[in-house]
């Protein structure tokens, strides 16, 4: 089995944790998440990255990894919140106007924004 | 995309464990295993991970193995559908195991299955969330298969900007393994020198630092060329840079592509006796591979060099050997008139020569 060398682990464990405050505020200002559910998002998101860097013959480089793990940190709290909804529109009107978009779209969004605050 | 977001906790396997248990299913026989999916740990996506490496292991040195167990756990993924993991997952896994079945069949000369599993492939990686990686690696498969169908052209012309996908995306590794199709079209359009050139620049790239295996294959494919064009002594020297690596890494495939080359040496240098010999040997490793094309194409050469001999009815035995292996796998479309002469001539026990040679010159040379 391919396993990372430790160089690559060091490196693929520190795009994670670059990207952990970015998917808490996802999770928790955008998709309306509970501490604990996010919590709880937090860990599934690190076990699925880290498989997600062993798949194939090469790892991708990081930047994509970086949009990958937003893109999934959406469709976590999506459906999520889709789930604890059973089918209702919720009574704010922003999370159901999130809610009706598509994961990556909002992904990208909650990047360029991070970003620039960020800058 | 699907899988499970809800959070279940669950303890999950360490690397090591997951190869262990990928280990431990792979020896079980395929019936034993549904029955007992719970305690092997077969809907675990450490698991699974660590199956796909195992069959991508073993891709080259035992393809047919390689084919059977990438349809096995697709199929048990498929059908009845199986929750594997959290969100794109199941479509990476279904993706995956497609693309290790098209490239077995590929090399297996299963053309028309090959291709079936491609699409396969292409429907689980669409919905993956790093699909244009996925994707990528699924088209060089595929311009891997169009070259073994001789589409040179489109080879050439699609090449270029899948090598680009493949930079763009920090594929480093995938990037050279694409650049060996252009050598290998150079190659099958007699461009010789063109063909060295490519395959150099690959052996001598920093990036094949990292993989033995695709540097060994550098150097198989410059041993055939060297040895297309007389240059025995440095096709000798290519050829004992990848033998040992091929050894150490147990590539069979490897292993008898070496052997090719070096039994082309010999026939080049006019050491015909020697060069049947190797070619012999060479067929046999094939043929202990099931890989029957190649075993085919190797009787094709082997009854132009019985010929040289004077053993017309040696000749004949290794046609009457090729022809339905070629019938089966429709090896020749571009070479069917010269076919249906060879097996006329073959029936009147009367070998002819022109249609021998223009047939097997539509076999493609051993690959990487």
């Amino acid at each position: 089995m391919k396993r990372p060398s430790p160089a690559n682990t060091v490196e693929m464990l520190s795009i994670f944790d670059r990207s952990v405050e970015l998917i808490r505020w996802t999770l928790g200002s955008y998709y309306q998440l509970t501490e604990v559910e996010a919590a709880g998002a937090e860990e599934d998101l690190r076990a699925w990255f880290h498989r997600l860097v062993r798949r194939g013959t090469s790892p991708p480089s990081p930047q994509l990894l970086e949009v990958a793990l937003v893109s999934a940190a959406c469709q976590y709290g999506r459906s999520l919140q889709l789930w604890k909804l059973h089918g209702q529109p919720s009574r704010d009107e922003n999370l159901n106007t999130l809610l009706a978009r598509q994961p990556d779209d909002v992904a990208r969004d909650i990047r360029q924004r991070f970003d620039s605050e960020r800058k | 995309m699907s899988g499970r977001v809800i959070r279940f906790p669950k303890h999950s396997l360490s690397l090591q464990q997951a190869e262990q248990a990928a280990e431990h299913i792979l020896s079980q026989p395929q019936e034993e295993r549904v029955r007992r999916k719970r305690s092997l740990q077969m809907e675990d996506p450490e698991t699974l991970l660590a199956v796909c490496s195992a069959i991508r292991g073993r891709l080259m040195s035992d393809p047919s193995w390689a084919r059977d167990e990438a349809e096995f756990f697709f199929q048990f993924i498929d059908k009845p559908r199986r929750d594997i993991g959290l969100f794109d997952e199941r479509h990476y896994f279904l993706g995956e195991l497609a693309l290790l079945a098209g490239a077995a069949c590929r090399q297996l000369s299963r053309r028309e299955e090959a291709w079936i599993w491609f699409d396969r492939s292409e429907a689980g990686f669409r919905h993956t969330i790093n699909a244009a990686a996925d994707l990528s690696r699924l088209a060089y498969q595929r311009l891997a298969e169009r070259l073994e169908e001789r589409q040179f052209d489109v080879v050439l012309e699609l090449l270029p900007s899948l090598v680009e996908s493949f930079r763009t995306l920090g594929m480093a590794e995938d990037a050279l393994k694409a650049r060996f199709l252009e050598g290998m079209a150079f190659l099958e359009t007699d461009e010789p020198t063109r063909a060295a050139e490519v395959f150099s620049e690959i052996a001598d790239d920093p990036e094949a630092n990292e993989n033995p295996r695709l540097r060994a294959a550098a150097y198989t494919n410059l041993t055939h060329v060297y040895g297309m064009v007389g240059d025995a002594e440095a096709a000798i020297a290519a050829s004992a840079r990848a033998i040992p690596v091929f050894r150490q890494l147990n590539d069979r495939i490897g292993l008898a592509k070496v052997q090719w080359g070096l039994a082309s040496v010999l026939r080049e240098s006019g050491q015909i006796p020697p060069a049947i010999e190797a070619y012999r040997q060479a067929q046999q490793q094939f043929e202990d591979l099931g890989m029957r094309a190649d075993v085919a194409a190797l009787n094709l050469v082997l009854a132009d060099l019985l010929l040289d001999q004077g053993q017309n009815n040696e000749a004949l035995r290794e046609i009457s050997a090729a022809l339905p292996v070629i019938d089966e796998l429709k090896m020749a479309p571009e070479g069917m008139a010269a076919l249906s002469l060879l097996r006329e001539s073959a029936l009147r026990q009367q070998v002819n020569r022109a249609a021998l040679r223009e047939l097997h010159g539509y076999f493609p040379q051993p690959d990487a």
